[in-house]
């Protein structure tokens, strides 16, 4: 219940505060989302799967979101700064779809 | 990892996205969970605080972005009024050289004079000026209207290019045109004919199709020294395998405007 109001009250504070984003961090926000959605889907997966824990969460999603961005910002430093976001979307989504299909397999048992 | 039976897996060295698969979420969940289970916390602050900071980079995203859409618009459509402006600006330009070059022509009669070398000046003059495109001509001749081939051909590729113009026109200086014009821009010998984008120039202005040569030349013999040329077989054997638009018709009178671009570059004259 907690997190749903959280992500509730976090849309609400984006819309109401609409900060805007300051140009040089802009090209890790996007980054930022993929990682957020890959430890959500794992997070999820393993509460389905009976073993979430809210400490491995959290930490889970700093360090998720924080290397990714690392990765981008090195990256930009030595000019390969959009292969390796490539890189991070990537291999994220392959976690996320194969989390998502796991989390089905438990949802639905199909 | 080894089989069972001892060998190595042949595909062990491509382990980074077998990883990826077989391990997609946080070894730790496991591991916490091995050690005696999720402890009932003592209050999810953390987890509420970071479901806040998600909820927050979504909205702040999708709101970012959205934002910058109608900007991306706006810069676009003022690109657009630029480059309107900018060809206005050329042709407004263009005008003033001709009403210029009109009142050259015309201080230039006045200053010759009428005596009997001003005379065989200006007869030269009026004998070089159309060959050049330095005035406008008029007389009959030919117009071919060529066009890529209809939509639904085979091959996307059946599109006029650049050189299939430049071979018409070459064509046309060969079968005896005295002045060649296309979609309205003379030719002369400094005219360019590229490919530019998606577009043909002349004189680097853009052409939009379908293209109209007009070519000014004996009305007896330029039709039939055209179909001979290298620039009319090249034309035949692409309307006939390649179904692009290609009709040439006889004009008894036509009016090339001259070519504004006529300039000395280098050149000086002798005193």
């Amino acid at each position: 219940m907690i997190p749903l109001l959280g992500l509730v009250a976090g849309i609400i504070v984006g819309l109401v505060l609409a900060p805007s984003v300051p140009q040089p961090l802009e090209p890790y926000l996007p980054i930022a989302i993929v990682a957020a959605m890959d430890a959500i889907f794992g997070g999820l997966r393993a509460y389905l799967e009976g073993n979430f824990s809210d400490r491995v969460f959290v930490v889970s999603f700093v360090s998720n979101v924080l290397i990714a961005a690392l990765i981008v910002f090195i990256g930009d430093q030595i000019g390969v700064g959009s292969q390796l976001s490539t890189a991070v979307v990537v291999v994220l989504g392959i976690r996320i779809f194969t989390n998502a299909a796991a989390i089905r397999r438990a949802l639905f048992h199909a | 990892m080894p089989e069972p039976d001892g060998r190595a897996r042949p595909d062990r060295s491509m382990d980074l996205l077998n990883d990826i698969i077989r391990q997609p979420v946080d070894p730790d969940y496991a591991v916490v969970a091995a050690r005696g289970g999720a402890r009932r916390p003592r209050g999810r602050w953390d987890l509420a605080l970071v479901a806040v900071v998600i909820g927050a980079l979504f909205t702040v995203a999708a709101v970012e972005t959205t934002r910058s859409a109608p900007a991306l618009e706006t810069e676009r459509a003022e690109l657009i009024t630029r480059i309107r402006q900018a060809e206005a600006q050329q042709d407004a330009q263009r005008a003033q050289i001709a009403t210029l070059d009109d009142e050259l022509a015309r201080l230039r009669t006045a200053a010759l004079g009428d005596d009997t070398e001003a005379k065989e000046l200006t007869a030269e003059l009026t004998a070089l000026e159309p060959a050049t495109g330095a005035t406008a001509v008029k007389g009959p001749g030919l117009s071919i209207i060529v066009d890529d081939a209809p939509a639904d051909s085979a091959d996307s590729r059946d599109q006029v290019l650049d050189i299939d113009l430049q071979i018409l026109v070459n064509g046309l200086w060969e079968s005896g045109a005295e002045a060649v014009a296309i979609n309205g821009h003379r030719l002369s010998n400094l005219t360019a004919i590229r490919g530019a984008g998606d577009a043909i120039t002349v004189d680097y202005r853009s052409l939009t199709r379908p293209y109209q040569i007009q070519a000014i030349g004996d009305p007896r013999t330029l039709p039939a020294r055209w179909v001979e040329s290298s620039g009319g077989a090249w034309w035949n054997e692409l309307a006939q395998n390649r179904r692009m638009r290609y009709e040439v018709t006889s004009v008894d009178e036509m009016t090339l405007e001259a070519d504004p671009g006529m300039t000395l570059r280098y050149a000086r004259v002798q005193r």
